[in-house]
């Protein structure tokens, strides 16, 4: 074949990094997996929404070699999960819900164990450790225990954890799960770096704006299925639009402020309960038109606050039901 | 989307890297000997880093020492009471086992805390022989058996003038049988610590178990003074067949022969803990 690409440079390019071919799982009766297909090409970040129990975990269990499929086929950098686990297991990385590390060793002893046993020598495993800390900005808590670590930079010596052999494939499962803002906006921009690298990142989360910023493409699974992918912008058309809430002062009321606003040609939705109103806007710039509608009648606000689509929109949307969740 | 770029089969990342390449070329894998003696190293160095762990694992043995010599020596002794030998003498192998006992249950201990912080996550997506952090757990323990036997000969021999017939190098003998009774039952607990997960029902069964196999054997008073029916589970319990054994060889008295039982016992324990515990391991977390 003679062409200005050579045929392993073509390959690896378009190299499909993580995918999944029908696979099922069940425990015992309960069927946690269902037929789920995905992929996901070279240095993109596939990633995959859902609640608790929508079977997350034991897609990344499946994909990472820990828990082998009950139907269906899954291939991780190229190699079988069932046939060639070892092979699977040399190229990827997995920073778990909860931080798996060993809490008697330091921080620096921690990633030297696993570049260890990950077949480095010992002045490598150290190099490797080292670099990781400096990356990570541990330096300063290499010789201490995990223990001794905010969740911020647990998570984060976790994530080191899961580079030490330069895996080709990271699996992130819910990694921001109960982390601070600033924390969180830290391991995001890791991960952006990981991937401009190359770096192929499967990502679990319940949170939309997580997917939105890092993902290049979204799988929705619910109940073990998936219900929708695309890409975050497909996902919202889907699901519609966002919601501003007023909420009047007592001089309005919401009736006044939904007859001032449905002259202004939005669809107000009054909560009588809370006394607030709802509108449907297309995006965040449109929250000047409600403002604006207020403004033009006299009405008085003592609170107003935005939503982008949720989670529980997407879901709501993709089961068929009315997306109306602000009413 | 970010495009790879054509041509880098390996696109080089934002970390700093020492030796480019595909990543799996970087280190192959390591031979499972290799994982062993580095788990086992990282067993030990949590012992280093935590001596508390040690020193508490010392109490009891310690305790049961000077309780039972102090308190059973004042009580005078039974009729089946083997001749010219004290209680410090008969109870000594005794502590030793007990002490071999007890530090099986903490090989199990280990398992249940690898798999509550994660290491046994974080071990399973690795290359690695999952039968590895449990031999690894087990030879650690051992050191650390060895290390509170011989804090207990010390102490028995300085503080209380243990000084047995058999002499030293049958007394080591028995030290040595009883380190590797805590070898082999600690497989029991670390099959038990992978299939019962936490860390309560394995303290629960640690205690169901040991009681009745420390008290209804020849532990603490001759067989033959025991009740009829205790009589017989002392018969077939492992622990007798130790305790006489390392008795036999301490006393230098006859019956050392019970050794035969005790070890082939034992390693049966070995091979069936071994295998319930891999088979165990392997189970989704």
């Amino acid at each position: 074949m003679s062409g200005p690409t050579s045929p392993t440079a073509a390959r690896t390019a378009g190299d499909i990094m993580i995918e999944a071919d029908g696979v099922s799982r069940a425990f015992g009766s309960l069927r946690a997996l269902d037929s789920v297909s995905l992929s996901a090409r070279r240095g993109t970040v596939l990633g995959l929404l859902g609640h608790n129990g929508a079977g997350k975990t034991t897609l990344v269990n499946v994909l990472t070699a820990a828990l082998p499929p009950s139907s269906g086929r899954a291939a991780v950098a190229g190699f079988d999960v069932t046939r060639a686990p070892r092979e699977v297991r040399k190229r990827i990385g997995l920073t778990g819900q909860f931080a798996s590390v060993d809490p008697q060793l330091s921080g620096r002893d921690n990633l030297v164990l696993l570049a260890r046993l990950l077949g480095a020598d010992r002045r490598s495993a150290r190099v490797r450790a080292d670099e990781l800390l400096e990356l990570f900005g541990l330096q300063g808590f290499a010789s201490r225990r995990p223990g001794t670590y905010s969740g911020g930079l647990r998570r984060r010596l976790d994530l080191a954890a899961s580079l030490v052999g330069h895996p080709d494939v990271i699996f992130l499962d819910e990694p921001t799960t109960g982390l601070d803002p600033s924390s969180r906006l830290n391991l995001w921009e890791i991960v952006e770096d990981l991937v401009a690298g190359g770096t192929t990142v499967l990502l679990t989360t319940q949170y939309l704006d997580e997917a939105d910023r890092l993902a290049d493409s979204i799988t929705v699974l619910s109940a073990g299925a998936v219900i929708a992918s695309g890409t975050a912008a497909e996902l919202k058309a889907q699901v519609g639009t966002c919601t501003v809430t007023v909420t009047p002062d007592s001089a309005a009321g919401p009736a006044v402020t939904c007859a001032a606003l449905r002259q202004a040609g939005l669809e107000p939705v009054p909560d009588r309960e809370n006394g607030t109103v709802a509108v449907a806007v297309e995006a965040s710039k449109d929250i000047a038109q409600v403002i604006r509608a207020l403004d033009r009648a006299g009405i008085g606000a003592t609170a107003l606050s935005f939503r982008e689509p949720s989670l529980d929109d997407v879901y709501l949307a993709l089961a068929g039901r009315s997306a109306g969740a602000a009413s | 989307m970010t495009t790879p770029s054509i041509g880098t089969p390996n696109p080089a990342p934002p970390v700093p890297d020492p030796a480019p390449g595909p990543a799996a070329a970087v280190w192959n894998g390591s031979s499972t000997a290799t994982q062993i003696r580095v788990l086992t190293g990282r067993s030990l160095r949590a012992l280093v880093s935590d001596p508390g762990v040690l020193a508490f694992g010392l109490f009891q043995p310690v305790i049961i020492l000077f309780v039972l010599t102090q308190v059973f020596t004042g009580m005078g002794k039974s009729a089946h009471f083997p001749a010219g030998v004290s209680y410090l003498d008969f109870v000594m192998p005794a502590v030793l086992v007990d002490n071999a006992v007890q530090s099986a249950v903490q090989s199990g201990i280990g398992v249940v805390d690898d798999l509550k912080n994660g290491m046994v996550a974080r071990l399973r997506s690795l290359p690695i022989h999952p039968a590895s952090l449990l031999v690894a757990r087990s030879l650690a323990n051992l050191v650390r058996a060895a290390i509170q036997i011989a804090v207990v000969i010390v102490l028995a021999v300085v503080v209380l003038g243990y000084s047995p017939k058999g002499g030293a190098g049958q007394l080591l003998a028995s030290a040595g049988l009883a380190v590797f009774i805590t070898w082999t039952l600690g497989w029991a607990f670390i099959a038990a610590a992978t299939w019962l997960r936490r860390a309560e029902p394995m303290q629960n069964l640690s205690v169901i178990a040991l009681i009745p196999l420390m008290f209804a054997s020849s532990a603490y008073i001759p067989v033959s003074d025991l009740p009829e029916w205790l009589r017989v589970i002392a018969k077939v319990n492992p622990l007798t067949y130790a305790i006489d054994t390392a008795r036999a060889l301490a006393l230098d008295l006859p019956g050392a022969g019970a050794a035969v039982p005790a070890v082939l016992i034992s390693a049966g324990i070995a091979v069936v803990g071994g295998v319930f515990a891999v088979v165990g391991l392997r189970r989704p977390l």
